[in-house]
């Protein structure tokens, strides 16, 4: 790496150019962290400083404070720069805390659950 | 290293990127190494509403592993060339 000029970096595929800038980071399992890139690898293993993960649901959220995480790189879905210009949320988002949160996706997983159930006992019908 | 010569082809054409989970990116495309790993810029998601943490996600490195489909420009294939490669490569030269 000691070659690569400054331009070879934001011209290539690694994950150089995002060093020490915040990012949005999408794993496998459908979780988003957000964090500072600190170091990388060929494997896209990240390590993220100050991360936190953002639980979103329907028009809640709530960023929960989680510190020094090492992602392992086979979970990376989706690194993704964010414009520090725009805002990261539609405005019709509402922040609550943590518990709020943690509330909210039980009763999603719930009607989820629910609604699991109710097409297992209506499958005899043969719908779709 | 086929499609890794045929993606660098395509540097700075728009393309839209559909991952493994549904979610599918548009944006003009930055840069492609060996794993197939893509960078693009100037990102939009195609269902804005269904993602809304990608709001101000302008680039993005995605990793190869997690691709279903590239979609491509009408002209962004010489089908020809294509072929030729193809059989080049097969051939083993």
């Amino acid at each position: 790496m000691s070659g690569a000029g400054l331009e070879d970096v934001f011209l290539s595929t690694s994950l150089a150019s995002y060093l020490d800038k915040k990012l949005l980071v999408l794993l496998r399992d459908g979780r988003k962290l957000l964090g500072i890139l600190r170091s990388f690898d060929q494997f896209a293993n990240a390590v993220l400083e100050g991360a936190c993960e953002r639980v979103i649901v329907g028009d809640l959220y709530c960023d929960i404070l989680l510190g020094l995480y090492v992602i392992r790189g086979e979970n990376v879905v989706l690194i993704g720069e964010l414009d520090l210009e725009k805002e990261e949320l539609p405005a019709r988002m509402i922040s609550v805390s943590a518990a709020e949160i943690k509330r909210a996706q039980k009763a999603e997983r719930d009607a989820t659950d629910l609604k699991g159930s109710m097409r297992k006992r209506m499958e005899f019908l043969d719908l779709d | 290293m086929l499609f890794f010569s045929y993606f660098k082809e395509l540097v700075g054409k728009e393309v839209t990127v559909e991952l493994k989970n549904d979610l599918a990116i548009r944006g003009t495309l930055h840069s492609v190494d060996q794993y197939l790993n893509i960078k693009l810029e100037n990102t939009r998601v195609v269902d804005q509403d269904k993602y809304p943490h990608m709001l101000s996600v302008r680039n993005c490195f995605i990793r190869g592993s997690v691709v279903r489909y590239v979609q491509l420009p009408p002209d962004g294939v010489d089908i020809d060339i294509l072929h030729d490669a193809t059989r080049r490569e097969a051939r083993g030269a």
